[in-house]
C-alpha cells in the first residue's frame, strides 16, 4: 500500500484514541476504577496496560528509526508475521481473548487518572514518530517485538500493532465503565 | 461589517458548508502530522491551536465564536502540519474544504477581494504576535495582549492564556494581581 496512506490512517486512528482517552478523563475516579467482575481489568488498568506497551515500543521505534539510513519509500509491504500480529490484536466484533504477560498485567496496581495523562503524552510521541516515518523505509526498518525476544517485524507493522492494540483496549476500557 | 463576518455570511448564503461538527470538551479536531485542508468556522465555543516543543505544549492561537480558523500551513501547501487543534469547551464548528472554498472565492472579483482582505488581516495579526514573542518583559506581553484582545481573558482558561503569553500560570497570576 502507499506509505502516505498508511501513515495518514494511523495518525487519524491515534487522534481518535486520544479523544477516547480525553473522554475517559472527564469521568469520576469511581467509574474509572470500577470493574464488571473481580478478575477483569478496570478502565484505568486497561490504559495502564497500553502505557506499559508504549513504554517498550516508543523508544524501540525511535532508536531503530534513528539508526536507519534508508531513503523514504513511497510503498509499504507488510511482512507475514507483523501482519499476523496486527490482525490478531485489532479489535473485532467477536473479540478473541488472549493472555497477557505478567509484566504487562496491571491488575492490582494502584492507579489514578495520571495514567490517562501518560497515555496522551505517549500518543503525542507516537505522532512525532509517525511523521518521522515519512522520511524512512517502513518495510526495511525493523523493530523488536515485546512478546518474543529475537524476532523482528517491519516498522510499518510495528506501528499497526501498537495502534490497533490501543484501539482494542480502549474499547475494553469503555465496556468496563458500564 | 467586518470582513470575516461578511465572508461567513456569503458562505452561509450560498449554502456552501459541507458539514457541521460537534466537538466535546478537550476533543482533538486535528493532531500533529496530519494534512488538513479545511476551513473552519466556530459557530459556538472556543478552540486552541498549539504545537509541542521539548515535550511542552505551546499555544499559538485561539478561535472563538464567530472566528474562522485553519491549520493555515497545511491549508495553503497541502503538506502535513505540526499543529494540534483542540476544543477548549464543547464547540460547534462548520467545515468547508479548500477546493470548494476556492471555487467560491474565484466566482466573483468581490469574493476574491474579500478573501484577500481576510488574509491581509491575518498577516497583520501574525506580525502582532511576532512582536509579542519579541517582547521580553512578561508584564508587557500581558498588557499588549490585554489591549488587543480583552475577550481572551473572559473566554479562555488561565493555563492556556499563560501558555499563549509564554509564561508560567504562577507568573500570570502574579501579574494579574499587581
Amino acid at each position: 500500500m502507499r506509505t502516505e496512506e498508511l501513515i495518514e490512517d494511523l495518525i487519524d486512528r491515534t487522534r481518535s484514541n486520544m479523544n477516547r482517552a480525553e473522554a475517559l478523563r472527564q469521568l469520576p475516579a469511581s467509574a474509572l476504577n470500577a470493574r464488571t467482575a473481580a478478575d477483569r481489568w478496570s478502565a484505568l488498568e486497561c490504559v495502564e496496560h497500553l502505557n506499559r506497551y508504549g513504554h517498550f515500543y516508543l523508544p524501540e521505534i525511535a532508536q531503530r528509526m534513528e539508526a536507519a539510513r534508508y531513503p523514504a519509500s513511497p510503498e509499504f509491504r507488510s511482512g507475514w508475521l507483523g501482519d499476523y500480529f496486527a490482525r490478531t490484536l485489532a479489535p473485532k466484533e467477536k473479540l478473541n481473548t488472549m493472555k497477557t504477560l505478567p509484566a504487562m498485567n496491571p491488575s492490582g496496581s494502584v492507579l489514578d487518572s495520571s495514567v490517562l495523562d501518560v497515555f496522551i503524552r505517549q500518543q503525542q510521541q507516537m505522532l512525532k514518530l509517525l511523521d518521522g516515518a515519512r522520511r524512512t523505509d517502513l518495510s526495511r526498518v525493523r523493530t523488536a517485538v515485546s512478546i518474543m525476544p529475537g524476532l523482528r517485524i517491519r516498522l510499518g507493522d510495528t506501528f499497526r500493532v501498537v495502534i490497533y492494540h490501543n484501539e482494542r483496549h480502549l474499547g475494553q476500557a469503555e465496556r468496563e465503565l458500564a | 461589517m467586518s470582513p470575516t463576518t461578511e465572508l461567513a455570511r456569503i458562505i452561509e448564503g450560498e449554502d456552501m458548508w459541507e458539514k457541521q461538527l460537534d466537538l466535546a470538551r478537550n476533543e482533538y479536531l486535528k493532531v500533529s502530522g496530519s494534512v488538513d485542508r479545511n476551513l473552519y468556522y466556530v459557530q459556538e465555543g472556543s478552540l486552541r491551536l498549539f504545537m509541542i516543543r521539548e515535550f511542552e505544549e505551546h499555544t499559538i492561537r485561539f478561535a472563538y465564536t464567530g472566528n474562522f480558523f485553519a491549520a493555515l500551513d497545511s491549508f495553503i501547501t497541502g503538506q502535513p502540519s505540526e499543529l494540534y487543534i483542540q476544543a477548549i469547551k464543547r464547540s460547534q464548528i462548520k467545515v468547508l474544504s479548500r477546493a470548494r472554498f476556492m471555487e467560491l472565492v474565484q466566482r466573483s472579483p468581490e469574493h476574491s477581494a474579500l478573501w484577500t482582505r481576510v488574509l491581509e488581516l491575518t498577516i497583520v495579526q501574525q506580525l502582532e504576535r511576532e512582536q509579542d514573542i519579541l517582547t521580553s518583559s512578561p508584564t508587557e506581553r500581558y498588557e499588549r495582549v490585554m489591549q488587543r484582545s480583552p475577550q481572551l481573558f473572559q473566554e479562555i482558561p488561565h493555563k492556556y492564556i499563560a501558555s499563549y503569553l509564554r509564561m508560567t500560570p504562577e507568573t500570570l497570576s502574579r501579574i494579574k494581581k499587581s
